[in-house]
This record gives structure tokens, sequence and C-alpha cells, in this order.
């Protein structure tokens, strides 16, 4: 296991929870993804940004095809390059980048699925809720262009009111060489 | 080392590839991006042929330490012996072409073939091979056998590979224009590799994405959703309006943003501190001033260049030298982009951080900058295959007959001009000239000098 992945095993009490508790958070997690997701896909970019935290780290290491004697270093550690390493203003740009009229990337527009799923939540800390799912973006353009994109996140949602904001996304993708001509998508 | 060749032209013969390209129109026959044949011809005389480059010395810091690079689509083992040497091998197991190395990367003692168990050492012999005795019973010559070695040899620090055996030293293939390309990566201190090489396949013909690093032309349209959201100010790179275009033998080239002589005179007259304090408000776009000692790397010509080195073929010299990006070939209509990433081994942590997220977020596959990139080579590419989109001209002829090309006190061939094609239209025509010549000494006999006059 690698020095990356063991980062979902973070401690976490939520065995202390009665069942009904259990199911009442681990229904309003899943909820707010989805809805998330939902916005993604329909291109609401700007009311996306209204769930992220304003310190948000949204990172992506890039991940390599190693031997069993070097998992260690299947992905890049924090520091080292990565294929998103973004703060609240880099996402802003981002988004910015979504709406303007020259994004040519996104013009014609993707489509776009986001797929979330395995759920589990992995620690509740203070206000902070610690998540691990899988997920699958899938992404068709133009007229025959398909790309997918499957992997693990490790996200944590800091509560928000009656609901959560994103505090951290990071992404664990299952491809090394990454078999599409750009990643003009949010995860 | 290899000596097959495989060089069936088809029906590609000197003057069919001289036809390709017209440098006094600037047209281009489409059917370079395309024709599967011409493309097999790549493979052997520019691949195989040139120098490539392999990896940068501190990505291999200790002896066993490899990665996976490529000569053409031949797959190599760069890896460092306990003698500290670096051998680029073909990674094919000599018994039944099985690769040896699966991983890109890693750390090994030899290299232990998957099927029968054949075992190399980290300088390609051959030191073990299962039923020797039993199976084989003696009748067998280890020592012609070992792994298919590369010649290698290296510049600053950045170690190149090729299959021929008549190549000229790296040095020669490099040229001026080469070196003083190698040379601005360098031009800020001692340099390493940032771990992690971002990778990502385009649907295009490599040299499309080799086109488009001269190509200071598509900045402002393609890039304008970068500059709008922010990321850089794309103003204070295209203008004013001063491109500086260098020329090298081989189809060596730096095409891009210059400074001008009458800024480069105040420039030499500062100190180092007081060139990194001018330059503080740039670090967004990389555009920072060198300090006095890349004068002896790049030459006087060369330190005043902002632009994107080519070292022919494949190897993107960009943003001011923070990062390469090779270009694969991985048939006539895919390309793999591996992104490496530099900074100054003894620049401040604060700096180096800042440098690896401008990487970040200008360049790969999800940075701002490149996104936008990556559909237009696609679509080029695809209207090249198609018979009628196919007869038309790619169009190289920007800045024909407007622009001299001036000599250097030390040599050096330069044009000063606005956004022009001048390098593009230089990498083709030295193509044409790799692609035309069956051996190295025809190619040296036959290439083009650097021009001189009106271009």
């Amino acid at each position: 296991m690698s020095s990356v992945e063991s980062v979902s095993k973070a401690s976490f009490n939520w065995a202390d929870l009665g069942q009904a508790e259990r199911a009442a958070l681990q229904y309003s997690v899943e909820q707010f993804l989805y809805a998330e997701a939902a916005l993604l896909d329909a291109r609401k970019y700007r009311e996306w940004l209204t769930l992220v935290a304003e310190d948000i780290h949204y990172w992506m290491p890039i991940r390599r095809t190693v031997t069993r004697n070097d998992l260690e270093f299947e992905f890049t550690k924090p520091g080292s390059m990565a294929y998103f390493d973004d703060d609240h203003e880099l996402l802003e740009m981002r988004v910015k980048k979504l709406e303007a009229s020259s994004a040519w990337s996104e013009d014609p527009p993707s489509r776009s699925r986001h797929f979330v799923s395995n759920v589990r939540v992995l620690g509740v800390e203070g206000d902070q809720i610690t998540i691990d799912v899988c997920f699958h973006v899938y992404r068709t353009r133009l007229n025959t262009d398909v790309d997918s994109w499957v992997g693990r996140r490790t996200d944590v949602l800091r509560r928000s009111g009656a609901s959560f904001k994103l505090l951290k996304r990071h992404i664990f993708l299952d491809q090394t060489v990454i078999a599409s001509k750009n990643m003009s998508t949010i995860f | 080392m290899a000596n097959a060749r495989n060089d069936d032209t088809g029906s590609w013969d000197k003057a069919a590839i001289g036809a390709l390209f017209d440098p006094r129109t600037g047209s281009l026959d489409r059917r370079v991006f395309c024709d599967e044949a011409l493309y097999r011809l790549e493979m052997e005389r520019i691949f195989a042929r040139g120098w490539n480059f392999m990896c940068h010395d501190s990505q291999l810091p200790n002896a066993g330490d490899y990665l996976i690079s490529y000569i053409g689509e031949d797959q190599v083992i760069v890896v460092r012996d306990q003698t500290g040497r670096v051998n680029v091998l073909l990674n094919t197991c000599r018994h039944r072409g099985n690769a040896l190395c699966r991983a890109e990367q890693g750390r090994a003692k030899s290299f232990v073939c998957s099927y029968h168990g054949w075992n190399y050492a980290l300088d390609g012999k051959l030191i073990g091979v299962p039923g020797q005795k039993a199976y084989y019973r003696d009748d067998f010559d280890r020592t012609r056998l070992g792994l298919v070695p590369a010649r290698v040899e290296s510049y600053l620090g950045f170690h190149f590979a090729t299959m021929a055996e008549d190549a000229p030293p790296l040095s020669e293939f490099l040229g001026d224009v080469g070196r003083t390309g190698l040379g601005m990566v360098c031009a800020f201190g001692d340099i390493e590799v940032v771990d992690g090489i971002q990778k990502n396949i385009v649907d295009c013909n490599w040299k499309i994405a080799v086109d488009n690093l001269f190509d200071w032309y598509h900045v402002m349209y393609s890039h304008a959703s970068a500059g709008s959201a922010g990321i850089l100010n794309l103003a204070e790179i295209l203008f004013p309006n001063n491109q500086l275009v260098m020329l090298g033998e081989y189809g060596q080239a730096i095409s891009g943003p210059g400074i001008t002589k009458e800024m480069q005179v105040q420039i030499d007259q500062m100190s180092d501190e007081q060139r990194i304090e001018m330059s503080k408000d740039v670090a967004r776009s990389g555009m920072r001033i060198r300090p006095r000692s890349a004068d002896a790397l790049m030459g006087p010509v060369g330190v005043r260049s902002m632009g994107h080195p080519n070292i022919f073929p494949n190897l993107w010299i960009t943003l001011n030298g923070m990062q390469l990006c090779l270009r694969l070939p991985r048939g006539p209509h895919k390309t793999e982009l591996w992104w490496y990433t530099i900074v100054p081994k003894e620049a401040p942590a604060k700096l180096k951080q800042r440098m690896l997220r401008t990487a970040i977020h200008l360049f790969g596959p999800a940075g701002l900058l490149e996104q936008d990139d990556g559909e237009n080579w696609s679509q080029s590419t695809r209207s090249s295959e198609a018979r009628s989109s196919q007869t038309l001209g790619h169009n190289l002829k920007m800045g024909i007959g407007k622009d001299e090309v001036i000599t250097g006190e030390n040599g050096e061939h330069y044009i000063e001009t606005c956004v022009s094609e001048h390098g593009q239209r230089w990498f083709y025509r030295g193509w044409t000239e790799w692609m035309a010549a069956r051996d190295w000494a025809e190619l040296r006999a036959n290439h083009s000098a650097v021009p001189e006059g009106i271009v």
C-alpha cells in the first residue's frame, strides 16, 4: 500500500455514533455529492463554486506504472508535479475560463456525467468529515470523442449550515498515461 | 548496435520527398501528416538516425535507477549502472523479444525477462540463462546476446541517444542553436527535474505539435480564454511585438519573443540582484531576466531570446526553460506528450513551489493554456486524411521575403522580426532533408546551410 493510499485510513469515531446518526450522515453526505455532480453535469460551474470552501485544496497527483517493489513511488507526493494542484483562486479561474466565449476546448461544450459510488465515511473530526469515494467521469465531445476517467477520491467536507462545503478533493486516477487530449473538466 | 535497416521508401523517392515542401511559397503537402509510408520512413531516417532526448541526469541519482523512454517507437531502458554511466538499451529480450521492463520507472539490480528468466546486467550484458547447461548443453555464447545499446552522449546533463553508428557527435548535431536552447534551461543555475512526468495522448501527427511551438500567432486567439481568466497576461508576453528567430543546421531553431538590442544594453549593465528585482512582477509568465552567468551558456544573441527552442525533431523547451515537452510519435495520427518540469537546484523553496504551480496551471492536459491546443491539432490532422482537404497545402507563408538573416559577431544566424513562420518553415525544410538522405554522409553533404540575406 503506497503512502498516499494510506491517507484513507484517517482516524475516526464512526463506530461511536448510533446507527440512526450514521445513516443520517451517510445520507446527507451522499446527497451533497450527487447535487454537486449534477451541477457539474449541467455546466453550472459558477453555482458549483459556491459549494467550494475558500481554503480548498484540489489535487490530482501523477500516477506511474511501477513494480510491486516501487509502489511507494506510484503517486507523486504533494509538492511534486501533479495534474491539478489548485486553490480557490485557481478553481475560480477554471470556471472563468469555462464561461469565456473563447474557451475553444469546451465550445461546442463537452457532455459529461459524474458518477460517484462506494461512498465511505472515514472520519468525523469537529465540523469536518473525511470520505472516500469511487468515481467515474464520462465525457463525450464533438460527435465521436469519448473519454472515461475512473478513480478514487479522498474528499473532506466541512459542515456549513444544513449542508457542506468542499474543503479537500484529492483525486487518484487509475490511468497512468492520460488517454485524452486534455482534461478541461472538473472532477 | 542494430544494423539492419528498414529503408523501404515505398513510392517516396528523393524528388517526391523534396516536393512535399516548398520553402519559397511556404506550402506543405498535407500527406506528411497521415501517410503510413512516410511515417515508417520517419522512424528510420529521423528517429533512429537522430539524437533523441532520453532524460536529465538528475532523474537517475543512483546506480540501478531506470526509466523507460523512446527512440521513435522503440522502447528503451535508460539506466545508471554501478560505474555511474547512463546506458540506453533496447527494451527487448534477445530470446523472444519480450519487454524486460514493464514499469515506466524504478530501481533494479538487473533486468530479468518474465518469459524464460534471461537475466541482464545494468550495462546490458547477459549474465544468466536458465538451463544453459541442462537444456542448451553449454552450446551458447552469452557475450553475443546482450541487450542492444544505443549510443549515448550528453550536454549540460541532458542525455541523448541514437541508433545510428554514423551519427556525428551530439554537439555537432545540436550546433550553436541547439546548445543555446539547452543552455536556456540551465540559465538560472544547476537544475533538477521535479518528480513526476505528465503524460497524455493527443490524436494528432507529432509534427503538428512541433509546428505549434514556433507558432506565436495562435497564442492570442487559441489561448484567449486563459488570458481572460487571468492566469497570465498575454500582452506581457506578446507586446511589444519583438520576435527573435535563430536558425541552426539540421532543423534546429528557436523562435519567439526577444529582448531588443537596446534593452539588452541596459540589462548588461545590471547586477544579478537588479535583474531579480526587475523580474518580480512577471513570475507567472516565467519571463524572468537571466543572470549574467547565462551569457556563457546562450551567447550574446541567445540571451535575448524569450522564445521556444526545439531540439530537432521533437523536444520543445518552453516557458523560458522551465519545462521540456517531448512529442513522441505513436503512429501518424497519435502523439504522446511528456512534460518535464525544471527547477534551479539552489532556488529558494518558495520560488520552486511557485514555478511548479505555474507549470501545472499552464501546461499539461489540465493546464489552462494547453487545454485548448489538442483539439486544433487533432482536427488539423484529421483533415489531412480526407480526399479533397488533403490536396490543399498546409499554409506557412507568413513573413516570406520580408526579413533578413543577420550574422552575429560569433557567427550566429538570427532574424529580428514580428510574429512570423520562419521557425516552422525551417523545421519542415530540415524534415525533408532528413527524409531524403539515405544516411548521415548524405545528410551532412546535402543539408541546407543556414540561410543568409533575405528570407
